[in-house]
């Protein structure tokens, strides 16, 4: 510690400006006990390093120039001394970098638990980077068209990458009656709570004036009564000092439009504007479709630390240091854009470290646009929300812009109102100009006014009943949620939920969470994965729980199942992988499987796992049906207590699960062993055949179960099933000991080799059917399991032998 | 009516006006302020011009980016007559030395009928019952028509201002589905691009029924425009357009698209290959497309207005189909914007939409729009749609339409309405005909009076109307004093610039507003018309000293 100290004095000295103008950002923190003082003395030392490098660079490049314009004669002296500053620059440089190393520290190893399993996918681990989810737009090149121009295949290609799971919902969206199989959208974030109410105050008979004015052009910015009425508005609920200016209003046709507009007017292209991560996704859409600016992450990391009070916390250091990064990098950063109260993370920021923000960005001269979209969407009475806009003095106005709209927290979205409040006239009708391309309808004015001056409404009824509603489903949700054992943030607003399962990813990275995210598309069940909010760290996913009651516990059953079938998919994947290497190696046991089984085994028995996150799936029936008690009032209630068809109550133990095999094996299953290519199932058995890489194999879905299993040609699929949870009835009665559960169907013409099962096994003779002798099988030791299951496995791949375990 | 129509044209070459254009043939191009000033020794006869909107553009802002000032400058200069005129609307009983807006596209005629149909339990103070439209009543109805409209309230005539018995069941407009409140499809909810679909196969006629797969709807043709020079262009490439045109479309390709237009000027004489004033030739498409790629430019389509802004011309069958095959033969897209498709009040010109032909030359590339501001005099309501058989464009365009989305309330008021077919047939559009074309005599005659030439065929909201004989010298800069001139005097038209148009001295001159208002806007008019000199007859010599005029 003392070397960082030593050295993170010297570029004090170097570059001079740093401690003292971040100094006053820093006193909120400035803590009296040791350790903390040091946490924040490490922490700067990224930007300190980087503060360095910009330095350096600007010595070369003034030396370059002194180089190149400066008459030969006089060089000599001058230029040694520039040489010498140079040289001591970089060996300072050089001296801090192990600290700075040390402080480096992956939040996920997920590099190295690869390790273990073995290099079965290497095309996973080099697909890890961190890259954006649109710049790994390979799908570009699928979209061959004369006749779009580049960049409109750009934005084609974007949209339906990030809006396929949209679009899929859209054309197959559940219904209560019609479509009680269709997709139900936890992912984006819509407001479906108040609906009613919304729909029965809108139809109510002020709604429906009309006026000539609404059917003409009128002002580009906005209607006048509108724009007054909004600064009115934003006057009341931002509590500011002074009335707002309806001439600092303008309004587009959704937030969307608003902030792609304002990232036109204030950058160029190739700009970019710093975005603290996770962040709504919708950011980096709305800047590459048109303007072209790009967003600089500031990652936020989910372990709490000295440096940070709570998990994803915003730090003026954090942006510091991406700022500086960014320009090492070369890149022009015009502003920073925050969102608040919080997407995804739910977090609302409070005064005083807005007001770090907000002086941080007037140091670098940044625009700061401030996303205020769920401004009344805390629900949490304890959380007070403050505008930016109820700030006394700002730090600089002029740079200072504020969006809000009514999609979020009037449940409207499809209303398509965003409105800009900015103190910059400049902004403000550079941002008029836009006003032709992003106009709304007069009479949806004449309705947003109507709507928004009904302050009455509002505050009696619509916002009391819209929090009681958002409390309530929230309250459901985290209950669902600590039963299942998901760690999640707990904040009071917003619609949603950042949770994490990074449990359910091994390895840990990004390509797992997509499988993840699949599993759940599998179930019918849309979630955004942290990837669309740039996280930088797998595993997180926000949920929307503002639904509608029902749909929220059909909802929560099929994220559960999703859970359960995910992680036994993973534990059989896992065997499998882990013994092929076993068997490969021709050694009974690499110290790296040794590792692995001791510290997997007692889990996939369901023994031994103190945090009980492992086995999940069996136990929380009793207590999700406790926790899915009445949480909603209404007749919904009893409907909260039906119980989850895949999970028959009571089954703790006693009982198997009827977690059908498709369901249980998942997604990169191939449906046809080596024997039936071409595939009898046709073309829309989706197996790609036995050469196909695992990744690209289709994914089946629960839907297709029936089907698949009234076809008899299909019986040489390799079917698995899992059923645990202890002892088999079966089995007992016939003394058998207790242990897993194994029942293995043989295909009668074909040979077997069960005594792949290991010594330990326990066989008992079954019933013997047209084609399958039946085993049952009881295993007993933990040490056996993993070779004994990937031997099945293989065996089944080939088509011998039908599985269920 | 062709035969007026002839009239009219020869009108506009017989006129004295007209006399003095004719004597100076080799004068064209002097009028482009901006190419001569930059080029001084191009060749007279230009037959093109890329546009440049920024070429004006002077300042930036420490605030904004480079192309934020820029966009900031379009709002700043765009819009100064509208700014000036929202300062001080006439208003009948307020404002009545307010100016009058002759300058804005809009159809004010048929306010009382569409207040009803969208909203039929709006207070009466929207309807405006008595107010001005009572004098139309002077103006010839025919017995035909009242007589196929038993259901219609007369609203001009004072004693029945909204009649009880009217059926139409327009409850239909308050539905609030909870769906039109969430978030859509973003190309528009099915429902209406469904409605939309069969609508224009009916009023376009064309061959097959439309497709609503093949529809996208969205906020207006502004964001059409601006969508599709996105998604066909790269930025710095341009699209053809014969000029004038509607100059707005200048804006709404530059701004996001960063797109050009390369004007395909036409002139306001008859020569050998034309019939009429102003008629766009293949030669001078080709003519154009060859110039701005020899200047580097390159072209990605052509924009076609029909019926034409401002000319109010209208293509013919054959016409348009030899523009299609110029643009296959290019590989170039063609937008077509038929936003007056209905506004066309003379049965005679005998318009045909782009969809109505049997056989595109270039389906693909073929792209129709459509809108609602216009023919339903809904400029407000902000419906827009885009017609194409290309997938890829379709979908490209889609994935814009989150930013020009379309409020799920009006989406379904604009279906409800779309689907009332007899309401349509039987009331609004021989109304609105018959209202057009009132209005359209009243002003022609005026002008006529006043012994002004103009263009104008019967479809559209405006005239086209020649003051060239009122400009001391024939530059932009006079064309703008005479129309401050006419906005002192308190009646905003639109110069010929706005448009691109290559000859100074044009103005549009919208008549769809109601008579009490036309009348003294026409007055107005009259009054600074009277008080200008006229140039007289032997001005070529003068004419021809302009290029050396102070402006450059």
């Amino acid at each position: 510690m003392a070397f960082v100290e030593q050295c993170s004095s010297q570029p004090a000295e170097a570059s001079g400006k740093t401690q003292g103008t971040s100094g006053p950002s820093h006193t909120p923190h400035t803590p009296r006990v040791p350790t903390r003082d040091q946490a924040l003395r490490y922490r700067s030392i990224h930007t300190q390093l980087m503060e360095m490098v910009l330095t350096l660079r600007q010595t070369v490049e003034d030396h370059i120039t002194q180089l190149t314009t400066r008459p030969q004669q006089q060089d000599g002296q001058a230029i040694r001394e520039q040489e010498a500053l140079l040289g001591r620059l970089l060996f300072q440089i050089v001296s801090f970098l192990p600290a700075v190393a040390q402080s480096f520290q992956p939040p996920c190893t997920s590099t190295d638990s690869r390790g273990d399993v073995g290099g079965g996918q290497p095309v996973q681990t080099s697909r890890q980077t961190g890259q954006m989810f649109y710049q790994e737009s390979d799908f570009e090149n699928t979209v061959i068209s004369y006749d779009l121009s580049n960049r409109g295949i750009d934005i084609s290609a974007l949209y339906h990458l990030s809006f396929r799971d949209y679009n899929i919902y859209q054309g197959n969206k559940y219904h209560k009656n019609k479509n009680t199989l269709g997709y139900i959208n936890l992912g984006t974030s819509e407001n479906k709570l108040c609906t009613d109410l919304l729909a029965e105050r809108l139809s109510q008979s002020d709604m429906t004036y009309i006026d000539e004015d609404l059917l003409q052009y009128t002002d580009w910015r906005g209607q006048p009564f509108l724009r007054k009425e909004v600064a009115r508005f934003l006057t009341f609920y931002c509590k500011t000092p002074e009335f707002l200016d309806p001439e600092n209003v303008v309004i587009l046709n959704g937030c969307p439009a608003v902030f792609s507009a304002l990232a036109m007017v204030l950058c160029d292209p190739g700009e970019a504007f710093l975005v603290p991560t996770p962040s709504y996704g919708g950011f980096a859409f709305s800047t590459h479709l048109y303007s072209k600016v790009k967003l600089i992450p500031v990652h936020l990391e989910s372990q709490v630390t000295e440096a940070n009070g709570y998990p994803f916390q915003l730090t003026v250091d954090k942006l510091e240091q991406a700022l500086l990064g960014a320009k090492i990098e070369g890149k022009k950063v015009r502003g920073l854009v925050l969102i608040n109260p919080q997407n995804p993370l739910g977090d609302v920021y409070s005064q005083d470290s807005m007001m770090e923000y907000l002086e941080f960005a007037k140091k670098y001269n940044l625009h700061v646009i401030v996303d205020e979209m769920y401004m009344l969407s805390v629900f949490d009475e304890a959380i007070t929300f403050h505008s930016v806009l109820s700030m006394k003095s700002l730090p600089d106005p002029n740079k200072t812009h504020v969006i809000w709209g009514t999609s979020k927290d009037f449940c409207i979205s499809g209303f398509r109102f965003g409105a800009l409040y900015t103190h910059n006239r400049e902004v403000a009708s550079a941002m008029s100009s836009f006003g032709y391309l992003h106009s709304i309808s007069g009479i949806a004015q004449y309705k947003l006014h109507q709507l928004l001056q009904d302050r009455e409404w509002i505050d009696n009824i619509y916002l009391p009943s819209y929090h009681f509603r958002l409390q309530e489903a929230h309250r459901y949700v985290t209950r669902k949620l600590k039963a299942l054992k998901v760690p999640f943030l707990n904040r009071g607003s917003g619609l949603y939920v950042w949770i994490n399962l990074k449990q359910y990813l091994d390895p840990c990275t990004f390509e797992e969470e997509l499988l993840l995210h699949r599993r759940f598309l599998d179930h019918k069940l849309i979630l955004s994965p942290g990837k669309t909010f740039m996280c930088k760290e797998p595993g997180w996913f926000r949920l929307i729980f503002a639904a509608r009651p029902h749909l929220l516990r059909i909802a929560m059953r099929r994220f559960q199942q999703g859970l359960v079938e995910h992680k036994q998919e993973r534990r059989v994947k896992q065997l499998e992988d882990a013994t092929k290497e076993e068997v490969s190696t021709s050694q009974p046991e690499t110290p790296a499987t040794k590792a692995w089984r001791q510290r997997e085994a007692p889990r996939v028995l369901g023994r031994g796992d103190p945090a009980g996150k492992a086995v999940s799936a069996p136990r929380p029936q009793s207590a999700a049906v406790a926790a899915g008690g009445p949480p909603l009032p209404g007749p919904a209630q009893a409907a909260g207590r039906l119980p989850f068809p895949g999970f028959p109550s009571g089954l703790g133990g006693q009982r198997w699960e009827s977690v059908s095999g498709r369901q249980a094996l998942g997604a990169p299953v191939p449906r046809c062993g080596p024997s039936c290519a071409p595939c009898a199932d046709g073309p829309e058995c989706g197996c790609l055949g036995p050469g196909a890489p695992r990744a690209q194999r289709r994914r089946t879905r629960p839907g297709e179960d029936s089907t698949q299993t009234a076809r008899p040609r299909s019986l040489g699929c390799r079917r698995l099933q899992l059923r645990q949870g202890g002892a088999i009835p079966a089995l007992q009665s016939r003394g058998a000991p207790r242990g897993l559960g194994l029942e293995v169907s043989l295909h009668k013409s074909r040979p077997c080799r069960l005594a792949a099962l290991g010594s330990n096994s326990h066989f008992l003779p079954e019933t013997r059917s047209w084609f399958f002798r039946r085993a049952l099988a009881v295993l007993q030791g933990p040490c056996a399991l993993p070779p004994a299951l990937a031997a099945l496995s293989r065996i089944s791949e080939a088509g011998h032998v039908g599985v269920r375990l | 009516m062709s035969t007026l129509l002839q009239k009219e044209s020869r009108m506009t070459t017989a006129c004295p006006g007209s006399d003095s254009i004719q004597g100076l043939p080799g004068n064209k191009g002097d009028g482009l302020e901006r190419k001569c000033s930059r080029k001084p020794d191009q060749k007279p006869l230009k037959s093109y011009g890329v546009g440049d909107p920024t070429a004006m553009f002077s300042s930036g802002s420490p605030y904004l980016s480079s192309r934020g000032s820029v966009i900031k400058w379009f709002w700043d200069s765009a819009e100064e007559g509208y700014r000036t005129y929202h300062m001080d609307e006439y208003d009948e009983d307020e404002n009545p030395s307010g100016i009058i807006n002759l300058g804005t596209s809009e159809n004010k005629l048929c306010f009382d009928l569409l207040s009803r149909r969208v909203s039929p339990s709006a207070p009466l103070s929207g309807i405006p019952s008595s107010e001005g439209l009572s004098s139309w009543d002077s103006l010839e109805y025919s017995p035909r028509r009242a007589g196929c409209l038993p259901r219609l309230p007369r609203p001009w005539s004072q004693e029945a201002p909204l009649c009880p018995g009217d059926h139409l069941s327009q409850s239909d407009m308050l539905q609030v589905e909870p769906s039109l409140l969430q978030y859509p499809d973003w190309r528009g909810h099915l429902f209406l691009r469904e409605e939309v679909a069969r609508f224009l196969s009916f009023y376009c006629r064309s061959p097959a029924p439309l497709k609503p797969e093949n529809m996208v709807v969205l906020n207006g043709c502004a964001s059409l425009f601006s969508a599709l020079a996105t998604v066909l262009c790269e930025a710095g490439e341009a699209f053809l357009i014969p000029a004038p045109y509607y100059g707005a479309i200048t804006q709404h390709v530059y701004l996001y698209g960063n797109v050009r237009l390369v004007s395909v000027y036409l002139d306001s004489e008859v020569t050998g290959l034309e019939t009429r004033p102003f008629q766009l030739t293949v030669e001078k498409l080709e003519m154009a497309l060859q110039g701005a790629n020899s200047e580097g430019v390159k072209v990605k389509g052509l924009i076609l207005i029909n019926p034409q802004n401002p000319l109010g011309d209208v293509y013919s069958p054959a016409e348009l189909q030899g523009y299609l095959e110029f643009a296959k033969r290019h590989e170039l897209h063609v937008m077509v914007d038929e936003v007056y498709m209905l506004s066309v009040f003379e049965e005679s010109v005998g318009y045909r939409s782009v969809l109505s032909l049997e056989r595109l030359p270039d389906p693909q590339r073929t792209h129709v729009m459509w809108a609602t501001s216009k023919d339903f005099g809904m400029s407000g309501l902000r419906f827009g749609t885009l017609y194409t058989e290309n997938r890829d464009v379709a979908t490209a365009v889609a994935s814009l339409c989150r930013y020009h989305g379309l409020s799920g309330l009006t989406q379904y008021q604009m279906a409800q309405l779309l689907r009332d077919r007899d309401w349509i047939n039987q009331v609004y559009l021989p109304e609105n005909h018959a209202r057009l074309k009132a209005a359209h005599t009243y002003v022609s005659e005026d002008l006529r009076a006043l012994g002004i030439p103009f263009v104008s065929r019967g479809a559209g909201f405006f005239i086209w109307v020649d003051l060239r004989k009122y400009l001391p010298e024939a530059t932009f800069e006079e064309e703008v004093l005479l129309w401050r001139r006419f906005l002192e005097n308190k009646v905003l038209l639109s110069f010929g610039k706005a448009f691109e148009c290559k000859e100074p001295g044009w103005f549009r001159l919208v008549f769809s507003d109601k008579t009490h208002r036309l009348r003294l806007g026409m007055q107005r008019v009259r009054q600074v018309l009277e008080g200008q000199p006229q140039v007289a007859e032997d001005t070529p010599p003068r004419q021809i000293q302009e290029p050396r005029g102070p402006h450059r």
